[in-house]
């Protein structure tokens, strides 16, 4: 039969939808879900919502890029954020929900040593990469081929920041330690514990609170009575931390003051005040100043529209994930989480620090620890200071070997 | 001696939060015989509204801290008051008298004002301004001003409450209610009022604890759990339903937690606290001042 040209002009039409719609390569790409299991609730949701907006602005960026292309394939990123309550048992439930439920192949990010290892169990055998901030030592070793660490660790931190507080304040010979009562806490003291005693600093104090704990006096008693020339809260929550060097300053205690893990939140300003100036913090930055990258400047001056506070280590490593997780899809030229584990341990990517690789292998068993500057910071009044920073050995052979 | 002060003083700041809260929730059984489990979430609320209504008026209006205060707290007390009214008529009035069903009520209802609260606050924690900041010694104890006023404006409240239920025509009525409602029915007294009274004096008793606790920590919609816990443990020590069971049991356990802190472990506290609850309840299941049911 002859088609008259309305006819022609459908079926022409017809067979171009067919095409657009065909799912083939050349014409759509493919949705990659990236999951995140952070604390959006309580004295750490400021860690947890800095995450999720770092995350989700390296996800925007390669969008916009043109997506993750690997085996033929583009793939648009998509975030998924749930919140774990910084405790097991949810972090039990996020991990479902993400892996079970939503499918998800890459976990971009899960910060908490309790709800890691609860995602961990379930990652590891399902296969699917985990990318954690969580401080504990016993999420990382050969044992757990798919987790690697997005930010530095007491491994990393500690010594450093120990090291300069000794170093600036050589007569100190105690200290003493306060931390959350779970994993996350109970891991970091024994860091905390040898790397003090290597110091030659003796620890009096070795004390363990309930995260969700509001007062604080009693301790404080028991503490500023016992005179420690430092208080170290290694790995206490922002606005936690705050309340506890507020009420040592009340009871008279007078001392050098280390948050470990602190990251200068906003919150641990507020709730301190003038009680935390001078305290020392491991996962600080001051990502305003130039000291910091362009992309750092770019995203702190963002941060402090949107989040009311600037960018920290903390928020950072979450755009770091993400770009880890494009660098090994499309270096293993697969989404296979197996493929890009075995691929991310050879490549140097690019973080919002530089040039940055996976190593650590001497420290852990084996190379999963994304290699990034350890600094130390201060609080000056309300600013954080750098006073130090020292970049891995293991990170510049690895960018020189790649030239 | 300046030990032992600092440690009355450390009692003095917990215990005032700890009675107000668990004073609303032993009244509330006392006359309706229900356990609410959402009671936290009134005080959350009204810790929430006091750090939101402060630091709009001071950032937004300009004004005094003292009267962001003064302002914030009635506000939050009487939102409460409201929120008190909003699901005491159409849920808990179905239920008095009905531990099972109230049981389910409340958890329910704690649910969904955690769920509400969390999308309307956020989870970030949020902080009153502080004023009164200096450091007091009394004795040889160190404590801020603004802790000693708060401590003194709670004790005032508590003996307020101890005068309402002691003193008062209504105090009578809903101690009637708590020791045998349908005596008191019989001698005039209308026990859905009564409830209804004592269900929003137990709300305002922990809007007031949740205000005055706002400006000395960090708030977070979660923070109504952890004094829930707190003030069951005092309600089941003290006598549940009892006025003078939840004052003395709640400087009880404050002394507990203030020796206890400084001698052993916090977190050892803790599993003591849950131990005297055991202890209780195995050896004097009616508390301190309680009364044993026939």
């Amino acid at each position: 039969m002859q088609m008259n040209n309305i006819q022609k002009l459908s079926m022409a039409a017809a067979i171009a939808a067919a095409f657009a719609f065909s799912g083939s390569s050349a014409f759509s790409a493919e949705t990659l879900k990236l999951g995140m299991s952070v604390p959006l609730s309580g004295a750490a949701a400021s860690w947890g919502k800095g995450m999720e907006w770092a995350g989700q602005k390296a996800v925007e960026k390669i969008n916009a890029e043109g997506g993750v292309k690997a085996g033929g394939k583009t793939y648009m990123l998509k975030l998924i954020v749930l919140d774990n309550k910084y405790n097991a048992a949810e972090g039990t439930k996020v991990a479902h929900t993400l892996i079970n439920r939503e499918g998800v192949k890459f976990i971009a990010g899960a910060l908490g040593t309790a709800p890691t290892k609860a995602l961990q169990s379930i990652s590891e055998r399902k296969g699917v990469l985990l990318m954690t901030t969580a401080w504990g030592r016993s999420v990382k070793g050969p044992k757990f081929p798919l987790t690697f660490t997005q930010a530095n660790t007491p491994a990393e931190v500690l010594p450093q920041l120990y090291g300069y507080i000794k170093k600036a304040h050589p007569d100190v010979k105690t200290v003493a330690l306060f931390n959350p009562n779970d994993a996350s806490g109970k891991e970091i003291e024994k860091d905390a514990r040898a790397t003090w005693a290597k110091l030659g600093v003796k620890v009096i104090i070795s004390d363990f609170f309930e995260r969700g704990t509001t007062q604080f006096q009693s301790v404080a008693t028991k503490i500023s009575r016992a005179k420690p020339d430092i208080v170290d809260m290694s790995s206490g929550p922002p606005a936690t931390a705050g309340l506890v060097f507020k009420e040592l300053a009340v009871q008279g205690w007078k001392g050098v003051k280390v948050v470990a893990a602190g990251t200068a939140a906003t919150s641990f300003l507020k709730t301190g005040g003038k009680a935390v100036d001078g305290t020392y913090l491991g996962v600080a930055s001051n990502f305003d100043s130039a000291t910091a990258t362009a992309i750092q400047r770019s995203l702190s001056a963002e941060a402090r529209k949107k989040l009311g506070e600037p960018m920290n280590a903390l928020f950072i490593s979450a755009w770091d994930s993400v770009m880890a997780i494009k660098a090994g899809i499309e270096k293993a030229n697969s989404a296979n989480p197996r493929e890009v584990a075995k691929v991310l341990p050879k490549i140097v990517f690019a973080s919002s620090y530089g040039p940055t690789a996976f190593g650590a292998a001497h420290e852990y068993g084996s190379p999963q620890q994304m290699l990034v500057p350890s600094i130390v910071s201060q609080i000056k009044g309300n600013t954080v200071v750098e006073v130090a920073r020292s970049v891995p050995a293991e990170l510049k052979k690895k960018i020189e070997m790649a030239k | 001696m300046e030990l032992a002060a600092q440690l009355l003083i450390n009692t003095l700041q917990i215990g005032v939060v700890y009675v107000l809260f668990s004073l609303g929730l032993t009244i509330i059984f006392g006359v309706m015989k229900i356990v609410n489990f959402a009671h936290g979430e009134f005080f959350a609320v009204a810790a929430l509204l006091m750090a939101v209504l402060v630091n709009t008026a001071a950032d937004e209006f300009g004004l005094p801290l003292w009267v962001g205060y003064a302002g914030g707290f009635v506000g939050a007390v009487i939102a409460v008051l409201v929120l008190g009214l909003i699901v005491y008529r159409p849920a808990f009035e179905r239920y008095l008298r009905d531990l099972v069903g109230s049981f389910i009520l409340s958890v329910g209802l704690l649910l969904l004002l955690q769920g509400i609260l969390l999308e309307v606050f956020g989870g970030v924690p949020r902080v009153v301004p502080r004023m009164g900041d200096n450091t007091i010694s009394i004795l040889g104890g160190r404590i801020t001003e603004l802790r000693l006023a708060v401590s003194l404006i709670a004790l005032a409240i508590m003996l307020l409450a101890y005068l309402l239920i002691q003193r008062t025509r209504l105090g009578m009525a809903l101690r009637a209610m708590s020791e045998d409602h349908e005596a008191a029915m019989l001698q005039g007294i209308r026990y859905r009022r009564i409830a209804l009274y004592g269900f929003l004096i137990g709300s305002v008793l922990a809007a007031t604890a949740g205000a005055l606790i706002a400006p000395l920590t960090a708030i977070t919609p979660a923070i109504g759990g952890d004094y829930l816990v707190k003030a069951f443990i005092i309600v089941i020590v003290g006598g549940l339903g009892s006025i003078t069971g939840a004052i003395s049991a709640g400087f009880l356990i404050a002394l507990i937690e203030s020796i206890g802190g400084f001698f052993l472990d916090p977190s050892l506290t803790t599993v003591a606290l849950f131990m005297l609850v055991i202890i209780f309840l195995v050896l004097r299941p009616q508390g301190i001042m309680g009364h044993a049911e026939k």
